[in-house]
């Protein structure tokens, strides 16, 4: 188990991470989530070692690490552009960190090097030991990078931006089997990403950074379904957005109620989130908002139809089922918003 | 290229031509001429010009000089370069403009400097005569001329390669669990070395060759402090064309094989920075 406990760092005038505190579950798959300069690669090489925190300690099973260096905490490192050695055959890549032990722990030349084959036939690249990184495809050199870092065991394995580099159809397809990957040889992996889909489509939880602190920690179920704040809302999955005023608990826009099934904030400016698909459309009844078509394309099974509502600048974007007629552009739609969440904003609507 | 052949090749010709007139008048007729000059009274008075003893000596001089500033300007510019592209520290574009400082300096006031610091008259004269310590018109001198006016070769090659390269290969390497020595040694050192050997020959070549602050500071000594080129230009006062040309004839050779070895760097060097682009 990993333990971050109020982990600061500064770089410069510039405040990377703020008081962070964390744990990691054993055989867990966690993203850290965020835009850039959120401080998720920070947090990430301070758990690895490669930073040092001003603040704050980092503890690997109880023990505390915080002034080790990267080669004693037996982490598996991925770098983001891999930093595969290029000047070595991807065998002797893999084969890196056995071959660097101290003559006491250095398994023999053979050993070393069946090792290095078998680690390359579990990332499907068996037959390939003998190229250099320079011969092979991104997708391929991400997966000599993953090699090379469970070649030293490690109790640990971090990603930075594992996928950033790919594009997207390798993306999915190693996506997929690095999730089997980590199930299979019952790693611990925490991974920096800064795209929510592959955040929330991998990890068993997702924590949210921005600006240096954790926005929220959750399942991908949690973070998705209830964003603890509006810059989780706004971050993670489609949100429109409507500025509303709460009076007696109950959300207005514009003076009118809106019907909605939320959570409860106090009096006062606020605004209403909610997901595209969280909507269904009704007639003129009260309760209704209604929308200006001004745009509508095919996604997959449903339309998406794009809006006005008077009153907000922001296009509002909705999802009506496809088995449905398509609403023409230029008409009018009454909206029913069947969930939503609630923020405070402290700005008046 | 097809534009290139439309646009009148008439006009490229004669450009080609007139760089290789230039060529050949600059350089091809000056390096006949010493070889020519040279071996006018016939391959025995060459030989004989190289054997001489004072010759030998400046060869053995001009052979210690460099045994000694190369790995020295190795050390430093893998040091400075290091720190420079790796790390981030107050004063490192004070550092980088100290190392140009030879390349913008003329080696003559480079050597009156020294001359200055630690010559009879200097700075440090009168301490270094009360210690018996003779550093002008002596080998530490010399040695110390060539040190200034070679230190930026390895360094200025390394500086922009390493910053580059990043330090991702470096940490990639400690998170493997190797020591800094091993990460050195094995991911930093090959990562630099056609950069490396490219400085490594420039340097060489100069230390070699270096003429204006060595001749302050070595008092022209005969057999004692006299390196090639200054051996050179002494036979040359003194008419003695077939030796000072025979003794250049050397360096003029050494000027080739550099040439030879550089281009084969600069080829192999292209071809892994080629190779190693994604």
């Amino acid at each position: 188990m990993i333990g971050v406990h109020g982990i600061s760092k500064r770089f410069g005038t510039f405040r990377a991470l703020d008081g962070i505190d964390l744990e990691v579950r054993e055989g867990e798959f966690l993203a850290l989530l965020g835009p850039s300069g959120s401080g998720k690669t920070t947090l990430l090489r301070i758990i690895a070692g490669l930073e040092f925190p001003d603040r704050g300690h980092v503890e690997f099973n109880g023990e505390d690490v915080t002034g080790l260096k990267v080669a004693d905490r037996k982490v598996g490192f991925v770098f983001q552009h891999y930093a595969l050695f290029k000047h070595m055959t991807v065998a002797d890549n893999v084969a890196f960190g056995l071959s660097v032990r101290s003559r006491r722990l250095r398994p023999p030349k053979a050993k070393i090097r069946a090792r290095a084959a078998e680690l390359l036939d579990l990332v499907q690249l068996g037959g390939l030991g003998n190229r250099y990184p320079a011969q092979l495809s991104g997708g391929q050199r991400q997966r000599v990078a993953l090699a090379r870092a469970l070649a030293v065991e490690p109790q640990l394995l971090l990603l930075d931006e594992p996928f950033g580099a790919l594009d997207a159809k390798v993306r999915k397809e190693l996506r997929r089997w690095l999730r089997q990957l980590h199930s299979q040889m019952g790693l611990t992996s925490i991974f920096v990403t800064h795209d929510q889909e592959e955040a929330l489509e991998l990890a068993d939880r997702v924590v949210v950074m921005d600006h240096g602190t954790i926005e929220q920690v959750g399942t991908p179920e949690d973070i998705y379904m209830s964003p603890s704040s509006a810059f989780v809302s706004d971050f993670v999955g489609e949100t429109n957005s409507l500025p509303v005023s709460v009076v007696d608990g109950r959300a207005q826009f514009f003076d009118r109620a809106i019907e909605v099934e939320s959570n409860r904030v106090a009096d006062g400016p606020a605004r209403l989130d909610f997901r595209p698909h969280d909507v269904s459309v009704c007639d003129d009844q009260p309760g209704c908002l209604p929308m200006l078509v001004t745009g509508i394309y095919r996604r997959g099974g449903e339309w998406r139809v794009e809006g006005e509502v008077t009153g907000i600048d922001r296009a509002l974007e909705i999802d009506v089922s496809a088995t449905e007629t398509p609403p023409e552009i230029g008409t009018r739609l009454g909206l029913r918003i069947n969930r939503a969440k609630l923020f405070t904003t402290g700005v008046q609507p | 290229m097809i534009d290139d052949r439309k646009s009148g090749s008439g006009g490229r010709y004669a450009l080609i031509a007139l760089a290789i007139a230039f060529l050949a008048l600059f350089l091809m007729l000056p390096l006949v001429a010493v070889f020519v000059e040279a071996l006018s009274k016939g391959i025995a008075a060459y030989g004989a010009a190289i054997v001489e003893p004072d010759a030998l000596a400046a060869i053995r001089l001009t052979l210690l000089v460099v045994a000694i500033s190369v790995p020295l300007n190795i050390v430093f510019g893998i040091a400075a370069a290091w720190a420079i592209a790796k790390f981030d520290f107050p004063g490192k574009s004070l550092l980088i403009s100290f190392i140009d400082l030879p390349f913008s300096v003329s080696p003559v006031v480079a050597g009156l400097i020294y001359v200055l610091l630690f010559g009879a008259q200097g700075w440090l004269g009168p301490w270094l005569r009360a210690h018996d310590i003779e550093i002008i018109f002596a080998v530490p001198g010399i040695l110390l001329a060539t040190i200034f006016v070679t230190f930026p070769f390895v360094a200025r090659e390394l500086i922009p390669l390493m910053s580059e390269q990043g330090r991702d290969d470096e940490e990639a390497s400690l998170s493997l669990g190797a020591s800094g020595f091993q990460t050195f040694w094995r991911v930093t050192l090959p990562n630099i070395r056609w950069g490396l050997l490219y400085g490594v020959l420039l340097c060489n070549a100069r230390a070699m060759g270096e003429f204006g602050a060595v001749s302050v500071v070595s008092g022209h000594l005969r057999g004692l402090t006299n390196t090639m080129p200054l051996h050179v230009e002494i036979l040359y006062n003194e008419y003695n064309f077939v030796a000072a040309f025979a003794v250049a004839s050397l360096l003029a050779l050494l000027a080739l094989v550099t040439l030879i070895l550089k281009s084969i760097v600069e080829w192999r060097f292209d071809y892994h920075r080629g190779s190693a682009g994604h």
